[in-house]
């Protein structure tokens, strides 16, 4: 039984989960929508141009939408202690987590396929082919770094009885550091990027919080997930 | 190295959650082929201890063996040859039958999986709701999928963990059926309250009662004994119930 039918096994059963039931999919989707629609008609009576805010309202509607998408992730497992079943087969934990990782970060790609075509509808004059590629790989790393972190919390939590309490004292204070280098970044790039400063510096530090992210994810996850 | 010695070997294990102790060194051996039963009143720490020998909590303290394999170091080793059966059925409700016994099977390695999903339901006779959501499913029902899930993999040694609570009587039947029939050739540990209906089955007996073992058989118990023994243990005035 090699990791690699254990990921794609657990990852499908997450998948089939989600789409039987469209837990995680419903909430967060009406959840970012309305975010936007709100930062829409609260911004627009007073800006004529809302592209400098844009940035910051795209990662706050991820941010929570994630946080919300996290807290259920782990609802299936939980019930009948299914959680259980799966520790007590032959898996190793990292591979527990990357296949949970893989499932947050589909279902949060799919949504944003969905609903940053409807930002840039609300809050994008227009972007560049170039700028628009660059977004999907800011939204892409972003995405990363948020199921990373996220995965690793959302496991910690779903094992108290205050997780819906619980995963966001974890989740915000750390993503804070991370939020700023991608919101930056995102600001940046819808701005048309300038001279001054070097956009470079902040895609190096997303893609190190990344690293970092995944790595202590997997390494501690044996730890989180048993107890 | 897993076909010879003992299949449980356990020694002066504790676990802790905080301060208090659930399990205050245990002492166990157990041979290969043999049934324990695990007795105790409420709150003794049997479910405990089953979930400390099945991998699903590390023990404070002490050393355990499972089939040859170390608890502390061959985790995973232990899992491919352990199954497990408690009053949870570990069943994801949106799912089918199929499609749990699959999801296990894989993640078990199962060969030749369709096949072995086909066997079990047979035994359990679940073959009519192969591709039906479990959601739905009765007690009873669910219980006899778990013991599917739990046979996948042909476990060698069995933790049974008050399997036939909430059973009616023809999913208990399905039950002893499949025990009498794996009795043979695999090893089980058994935590019940029904002494009247596992007296047939244990080849051993041990009573727990704080995380202690106040009563061990060593050999098959003398009915007699072990139901005064049982009855003295769980009626001792300090509030503890055995059902």
């Amino acid at each position: 039984m090699s990791a690699t039918k254990q990921f794609w096994a657990i990852l499908r059963k997450d998948l089939l989960l989600e789409l039987r039931s469209k837990d995680v999919f419903t909430s967060t989707f009406l959840f970012s929508i309305m975010a936007l629609v709100i930062f829409h008609f609260a911004f627009s009576p007073n800006l004529k141009d809302l592209t400098p805010v844009s940035a910051g309202m795209l990662w706050v509607a991820v941010l929570f939408t994630s946080l919300l998408g996290l807290n259920r992730s782990f609802v299936h497992e939980k019930d009948e202690e299914c959680l259980d079943g799966l520790l007590l087969t032959p898996v190793d934990r990292p591979v527990i987590f990357l296949a949970k990782l893989a499932g947050n970060l589909i279902f949060l790609i799919v949504l944003q396929v969905i609903v940053v075509p409807i930002f840039a509808l609300f809050f994008l004059g227009g972007l560049t082919a170039v700028a628009a590629l660059k977004l999907a790989m800011v939204l892409l790393l972003g995405d990363l770094g948020i199921c990373g972190v996220g995965t690793l919390l959302a496991t910690i939590s779903a094992n108290t009885r205050a997780r819906d309490l619980l995963l966001p004292i974890l989740y915000l204070p750390v993503m804070t550091p991370f939020m700023m280098q991608v919101v930056s970044y995102t600001n940046a790039l819808i701005m048309g990027g300038t001279a001054a400063v070097d956009m470079s510096s902040w895609l190096y530090l997303i893609i190190a919080f990344d690293i970092i992210f995944l790595l202590a994810g997997y390494a501690l996850y044996d730890f989180v997930i048993g107890e | 190295m897993s076909t010879a010695g003992p299949a449980l070997e356990v020694r002066n294990l504790t676990k802790h959650f905080g301060r208090r102790a659930i399990l205050a060194g245990i002492d166990l051996t157990l041979d290969r082929g043999e049934f324990l039963l695990l007795l105790g009143p409420n709150g003794a720490g049997k479910t405990t201890l089953l979930r400390v020998l099945a991998t699903l909590l590390a023990p404070t303290a002490g050393e355990a063996s499972i089939l040859g394999y170390s608890l502390k170091t061959d985790p995973t080793e232990i899992r491919r040859r352990i199954g497990f059966i408690s009053h949870s059925h570990l069943l994801y409700r949106d799912l089918t039958t199929y499609e749990n016994l699959r999801f296990y099977g894989e993640m078990y390695g199962v060969q030749d999986l369709d096949n072995r999903i086909t066997e079990l339901l047979e035994r359990v006779e679940l073959t009519h709701r192969r591709y039906d959501t479990v959601r739905d499913f009765s007690r009873g029902m669910f219980q006899r999928l778990a013991i599917a899930r739990a046979l996948l993999h042909r476990p060698e040694l069995l933790f049974l963990d008050e399997p036939q609570t909430g059973l009616d009587p023809h999913a208990v039947d399905i039950l002893d059926g499949i025990i009498e029939e794996l009795r043979a050739d695999h090893t089980f540990v058994m935590v019940t309250h029904n002494l009247e209906r596992s007296l047939e089955l244990g080849t051993k007996a041990i009573i727990l009662k704080n995380g202690r073992i106040v009563y061990d058989s060593a050999d098959r118990p003398d009915p007699a004994e072990l139901k005064a023994t049982y009855r003295r243990v769980c009626v001792s005035g300090d509030g503890d119930e055995c059902d």
